[in-house]
């Protein structure tokens, strides 16, 4: 007999929420923090791919442009940011701890150098890729919560269906209506985390071909 | 990507999902209220009731003396209820069941006196109908015959139990007690109001499926202190409306003394056919 049971129709999803059991209030709770985190995940991930991308294509043109690696060394003082910069670095390091051994370049040192470009390379993979699988995660067991929360609404249902005794489709209805709200939010949750998970794997792909490219393009450069 | 990229695009991200849930919801509420504004409609229906009713088991108990003549009382009640639903789909019917709980005035209550109500009956029964040709208050006799033990008919076809016009809630099933007028018309009067109060979609005066029953307890001084359902339809629009209309009434005028009771309780019968 509480007031607030006359707005039950007069709201959209949200007070068809209020109405639902407390199953299905916290099945909707845990999708919507996965669907905020894989939001959360998404928005970041553009960013940093966006950024990465963008710091490669600068600095392999620089790379072009520049041919004492001292000079690079120096505009690229501040901008400890960007994973090719840190490619060149670990390369940079390697390269000049050898010099001192040994002033010429054999061809020891570059594979060397290869082993130590490798290196950094999956580093930099692991740092574009982490939380990644989150979305994964999110893509895969959100529709399977929001299916557990309409089937236990449709139990639900067809007991007070029984309970009362009555089987119109007035009776129906609602309750099932009730329950299908959560498979529609997982559905929701899931549909644009594994639309980004796709996207960010190619990405990811391109991004890590630029980066063997400017790896590939350094070490030609040394052995020059 | 430092950690306070992670808390910018949390934000971001939250603020994503509170405009899409109120993006959701705003819409439906809009379509529901036009649903409401454009159809819903009440109408007085005066002269257009016919009375049937079943009184509660307070007084089949308050004889029996014991809880298991009013189990007995109460299964008797909805056998009727249904019986007259089959004999008369048709016809509109108000429904006013009384429940009155509390135990009718005492004289009512040594089985002694049963011999004497039939003869208060046929006087109360005489009196009620001058009364009612005088006040010309409403048109009981195309209701039909009395069924015989009390009050005027309601054109009811008598399953023993007692039966009455008009809402007049008087004792059933074997005491055949009846109210005074004063507390008659009172329900009578409720019902008059609610039905007033009620307003619904057009589109549901088809549904003759749906019933309601709704019983509510009312204070000495008028006040409404508790609405329950008997009985839901299944429909939630349609109880919330009983329930929106039963709400607007109260406060409802003082309980006449001459009901002998600190609360009345009163049990009404909802079908869309009320309505049109």
């Amino acid at each position: 007999m509480e007031l607030s049971n006359l707005n039950m129709y007069t709201g959209g999803v949200l007070s068809m929420l209020y109405s639902a059991g407390p199953v299905a209030k916290a099945v909707v709770l845990i999708l919507l923090c996965f669907s905020i985190l894989s939001w959360t995940i998404i928005f970041f991930k553009i960013r940093q791919f966006n950024k990465t991308e963008k710091d490669g294509e600068r600095f392999i043109k620089t790379l072009k442009e520049i041919d004492s690696f001292k000079k690079l060394v120096s505009i690229y003082k501040s901008g400890s940011d960007n994973a090719f910069y840190r490619l060149f670095i670990a390369t940079y390091k390697g390269l000049s701890s050898t010099k001192s051994e040994n002033p010429g370049i054999t061809k020891e040192t570059l594979e060397r150098l290869e082993n130590i470009l490798k290196i950094t390379i999956s580093e930099e993979a692991e740092r574009l890729e982490r939380r990644l699988s989150f979305l994964a995660t999110t893509a895969n067991t959100a529709p399977f919560i929001g299916l557990f929360g309409t089937v236990w609404g449709i139990m639900d249902a067809f007991r007070e269906i029984g309970l009362r005794g009555t089987t119109s489709l007035a009776v129906v209805a609602p309750g099932i209506s009730e329950a299908l709200i959560t498979t529609a939010i997982g559905l929701a949750a899931a549909i644009p985390a594994v639309l980004a998970y796709n996207y960010f794997l190619g990405r990811l792909k391109g991004i890590l071909s630029k980066m063997e490219n400017a790896s590939i393009y350094l070490l030609n450069s040394i052995e020059k | 990507m430092t950690e306070g990229s992670w808390y910018k695009m949390l934000v971001i991200s939250t603020i994503l999902h509170l405009l899409v849930i109120t993006a959701t919801s705003i819409p439906a509420r809009k379509y529901v209220k036009r649903l409401d504004l454009t159809t819903s409609y009440s109408v007085n229906l005066v002269g257009d009731t016919a009375g049937d009713l079943s009184k509660g088991p307070a007084s089949a108990s308050s004889i029996g003396g014991t809880a298991k003549t009013e189990t007995i009382a109460q299964k008797k009640e909805t056998e009727k209820v249904t019986q007259r639903k089959k004999q008369m789909p048709q016809r509109k019917e108000s429904k006013i069941i009384s429940l009155s709980k509390k135990k009718p005035p005492l004289k009512h209550d040594t089985p002694t006196n049963n011999n004497l109500t039939k003869d208060e009956l046929n006087s109360l029964e005489r009196r009620i109908k001058e009364i009612k040709k005088k006040t010309n208050y409403l048109d009981v006799t195309q209701m039909g015959p009395s069924s015989g033990t009390s009050g005027p008919a309601a054109g009811l076809k008598g399953s023993g139990a007692a039966t009455q016009g008009y809402g007049l809630p008087v004792s059933s099933f074997g005491s055949g007690i009846p109210l005074d007028l004063v507390s008659q018309k009172y329900i009578f009067d409720i019902w008059e109001k609610i039905k007033q109060a009620w307003g619904l979609p057009g589109s549901y005066a088809s549904k003759k499926d749906l019933e309601s029953i709704v019983t509510i307890k009312i204070r000495k001084d008028g006040r409404i202190i508790d609405i329950n359902f008997e009985k839901r339809s299944g429909n939630r629009l349609y109880d919330e409306s009983i329930l929106r209309a039963i709400r607007s009434i109260d406060p409802l005028p003082p309980i006449p003394p001459s009901f002998n009771s600190d609360t009345m309780e009163i049990g009404f019968r909802f079908l869309p056919g009320d309505i049109s």
